[in-house]
């Protein structure tokens, strides 16, 4: 089901050229410019692959292209990551059935060279850390080439109808698609080399320069050389044990927001929302503006944990939040029909008794995301865990900087924050690496202590104290 | 607490020095521990590319690896670990031109003479091993059903349970500063936890051995060099059963995992160096050598890369034996490439060598004294 009435986007503008897909020999109807898996949900197909020990139906999970859990055989080649990997006109699409077989096929594959670009700074991941720090150190005269797996730049921006608030200078009363907008084109004007798309694969030393290696679409080779790369991967969804927890219809909440928010696809028609954080309470309210029921929420914690505003905006549309209160189990023959809920004690117990079950066909996890650090890591990163900052963080200074001389990170690949503070780091990482490569002047200094008095001046609050106790675990102090 | 007097001090907790206190204690020397500067197989053993093969060309390589395959069919039920299996998949040599036919023929005759079934195929018999293999240019191939692969994480899990319930002492995060000799004769060795008494000590600490044999004024030749490997995301198990090989195209080498994961490598070295960092010249010669044996493998994405030593001698041999200057001292060091699969006859070999002073294996042709006599040996078949 595709939504066609919605408050704040108007989807019958934004959907491409219709296009046929074959879901296993079946023709489907689908949009050019939207992913293979989206699609499938839009017809109603939701179980995409089936595990290899246990033979499992599974399903979308992230949506972007994280997880693994929508793997599929696109024409005739298995593995295919089908929620970031768009349709084409006449595309077979089948679902796999555990390991594949290798494609029957003796064409030797013809060698080509990659394709190289030159610039002064790479930097991976469009999301609004790699948007803004491309945008300022291109400001300062850098050439900047930014790279992202993803079909449109923005990042989870794309899919916060929601408007944000704080400062006028951080966007404050903009929608976080409109965010991206302005970032996108803001990054275009200023030069940027955008490819999208393309996903990085590894961070090389290339004689004390960088060179960071991606893949086109899962096929063409680029090398991206440059003297500083930042990374701004972003995060990816966590996931909990429960019962049945891989049973198609258990999505991240991310994952919901895409299919509603990005390609206008009804996620389900009644929805159980597991975590009280701003991004479950959040996704209650967006999921309310596209139509779709949602049931409760329910957080093991004995307090919400997202912003008062938020909340109170949930509760005022009638839907239940309960604190204290767990998941146990999915139940459904094949995809999500019920979910089990209960309270639990203080040892996180589950009490005997007070079990809830709700007909549901979707249950989305908003449990929280853990930084996407891999890059970093292969690209020989310092790495420690912080637990308030979600998992394991890559350890860097006040600009930003790892542990490895010309390698930046910004937003929630350095630890869990949200966009705002993403945007900050990503100045203060864009203004740092122009500052290293040479194309900044020494003043720009003042540009980033501006950013850092607005950095801390954000995490001041009762919400920022966690992150303040993270970041003394990964910063270096010169 | 560390004991601070052993019979046996073992530097090295990979492969070899974990077998060697097996095959000691299996001989009843109880008093014996290893050292292991971080963790178990975490030097060598756990980055190889898991290969066991007897196609060698020469008699003592041959001899010493249809022993271990001999002791590697058994480890599983000696060590209470039915888990761990050689699973004998065969290695599959894949031949261009004539001289390279050649060789080959000689070395399986030589094979065949001492026990091994190895034999020389078609290239359309090289397809029904392996069906999704390019044959265009492939005039002949060798293939031995008897070589294999196995597990380095369960080898070495399974042996060190066994060696603990043994009551053998393993020590991980425990370096081995310098091994105290005194008069000419081992005393013991001094690690980062402390000084332990032992009259012999057996260096298996492969690329690191060259450490404390410099330091006893001993010159063999050992030298670290980079090798890498890959592993690929899984695809149906059994496409590729035996491990491959191609000089033509990069001296590749690959095979499939018990997850259906390819493992491999090419002949890409750097060094010496200590240096492990992966390289992009390795990814991309990786990619473009192994999409020329098995083109469907273009759409197969490889999701690991690796770094790891070839402790490397001039012939491409290992060195092994008794240390004459140094009453006590034993090497078992310098596999170049090897260790792993020779790991179970070296250990057999050694641990005679220690409790009886000899061994009926060809350990001769390992002499750690040969370099200093010039006699180098034929070099052994190498991949990676």
């Amino acid at each position: 089901m595709r939504l066609e009435e919605h408050p704040v986007i108007d989807f019958t503008k934004r959907r491409g050229k219709k296009v046929t897909i074959y879901f296993e020999g079946k023709p489907i109807e689908a949009y050019e410019g939207e992913p293979i898996a989206e699609a499938l949900h839009a017809a109603g197909i939701r179980v995409l692959n089936y595990s290899t020990e246990k033979q499992r139906p599974r399903g979308l999970f992230c949506a972007i292209g994280k997880c693994s859990s929508c793997l599929m055989v696109v024409n005739g080649i298995p593995n295919t990551r089908t929620c970031i990997t768009l349709v084409e006109d006449g595309m077979r699409v089948e679902r796999q059935r555990g390991s594949q077989p290798l494609p029957r096929d003796y064409k030797a594959p013809q060698w080509k060279e990659a394709e190289k670009h030159y610039g002064d700074i790479v930097i991976i991941g469009g999301g609004p850390a790699g948007l803004m720090a491309g945008i300022k150190a291109a400001e300062k005269g850098a050439k900047v080439l930014l790279i992202d797996e993803q079909p449109i730049l923005g990042g989870q921006l794309v899919k916060q109808t929601h408007k944000f608030f704080g400062k006028r200078e951080q966007f404050a009363g903009v929608r976080g698609i409109k965010i991206a907008e302005i970032l996108a084109d803001e990054a275009k004007k200023n030069g940027v080399e955008i490819h999208l798309e393309t996903s990085a694969i590894g961070i090389f030393d290339n004689n004390g320069e960088k060179l960071v290696v991606a893949v086109e679409k899962n096929k063409k080779l680029h090398e991206f050389h440059g003297k500083a790369v930042v990374v701004a991967t972003g995060a990816m969804e966590k996931m909990i044990p429960f019962e049945n927890n891989d049973l198609p219809g258990v999505y991240g909440a991310g994952a919901i927001q895409t299919l509603m928010n990005t390609y206008g696809i009804e996620p389900g028609k009644r929805v159980l929302i597991v975590g009280a954080g701003n991004v479950g309470v959040i996704l209650a309210y967006q999921l309310k503006q596209a139509g779709v029921n949602v049931v409760a929420i329910v957080e093991a914690m004995p307090r919400i944990g997202a912003y008062f505003v938020h909340a109170a905006k949930v509760r005022r549309l009638g839907i239940p939040i309960y604190t204290r209160h767990t998941i146990l189990r999915a139940e459904g023959d094949g995809k999500v029909e019920r979910a089990v809920v209960a309270q639990i004690d203080e040892n996180w117990q589950p009490i005997p008794g007070t079990e809830k079950v709700y007909d549901v066909d979707v249950i989305a996890l908003a449990v929280g995301l853990r930084p996407s650090i891999e890059l970093l890591h292969q690209a020989g990163a310092q790495i420690t865990y912080a637990r308030e900052l979600s998992g394991y963080v890559v350890r860097h200074d006040e600009r930003m900087e790892t542990t490895v001389r010309g390698l930046f990170v910004a937003g929630d690949s350095s630890g869990i924050e949200e966009a705002t503070t993403a945007m900050l780091e990503g100045k203060i990482a864009g203004l740092s690496a122009a500052l290293l490569v040479g194309k900044a002047p020494l003043q720009v200094y003042d540009e980033i202590k501006k950013a850092q008095k607005d950095l801390e001046e954000f995490r001041s609050g009762p919400f920022g104290k966690h992150i303040l106790e993270g970041l003394k675990k990964v910063m270096i102090n010169d | 607490m560390m004991k601070n007097k052993v019979d046996i001090a073992i530097i090295g907790g990979g492969i070899i020095g974990l077998y060697t206190a097996f095959e000691l204690a299996k001989r009843g020397v109880e008093n014996i521990a290893v050292y292991e500067k971080r963790y178990i197989g975490s030097g060598s053993t756990f980055r190889c590319g898991t290969g066991i093969r007897q196609q060698f060309g020469d008699e003592a390589n041959i001899k010493m690896m249809k022993r271990a395959v001999e002791k590697w069919t058994n480890l599983g039920d000696e060590m209470d670990f039915p888990n761990f299996k050689m699973a004998k998949t065969g290695y599959l040599f894949l031949l261009y031109d004539e001289k390279e036919v050649k060789t080959f023929k000689r070395n399986v005759s030589l094979q065949n003479s001492l026990g091994v079934p190895s034999k020389v195929i078609t290239p359309e018999e090289a397809r029904e091993i392996v069906p999704t293999l390019d044959i265009s240019e492939v005039i002949a191939a060798t293939f031995n059903p008897t070589d294999g692969k196995a597990n380095p994480f369960l080898a070495v899990y399974g042996l060190a349970r066994k060696l603990r319930k043994m009551g053998i002492e393993i020590n991980e995060y425990t370096e081995v500063k310098d091994i105290i000799v005194k008069d000419s004769q081992v005393e013991g060795v001094k690690t980062s936890k402390g000084e332990v008494k032992a009259d012999i000590v057996l260096n298996a600490a492969n690329a690191w051995a060259k450490i404390f044999n410099e330091k006893l004024g001993l010159n063999i030749p050992i030298e670290p060099y980079k090798h890498q490997g890959i592993v690929s995301e899984p695809f149906k198990l059994g496409e590729i059963k035996p491990m491959v090989v191609s000089f033509k195209y990069g001296g590749a080498y690959f095979t499939q995992k018990a997850n259906g994961g390819l493992i491999g490598g090419i002949a890409l070295k750097y060094g010496p160096t200590w240096d492990l960092t992966p390289t992009y010249e390795f990814l991309r010669e990786v990619s473009k050598n192994f999409t020329r044996i098995i083109p469907a493998l273009k759409h197969i994405s490889i999701i690991r890369q690796w770094g790891g030593y070839y402790a490397e001698t001039p012939d491409h041999n290992a060195v092994i034996g008794k240390i004459k200057e140094i009453e006590g001292y034993y090497l078992a060091a310098g596999f170049s490439g090897h260790g792993f699969m020779l790991a179970p006859s070296v250990a057999e070999g050694m641990a005679d060598l220690i409790t009886k002073g000899h061994t009926n294996l060809p350990f001769d042709f390992y002499d750690p004294y040969r370099f200093e006599r010039g006699e180098l040996r034929e070099q052994a078949v190498q991949m990676g």
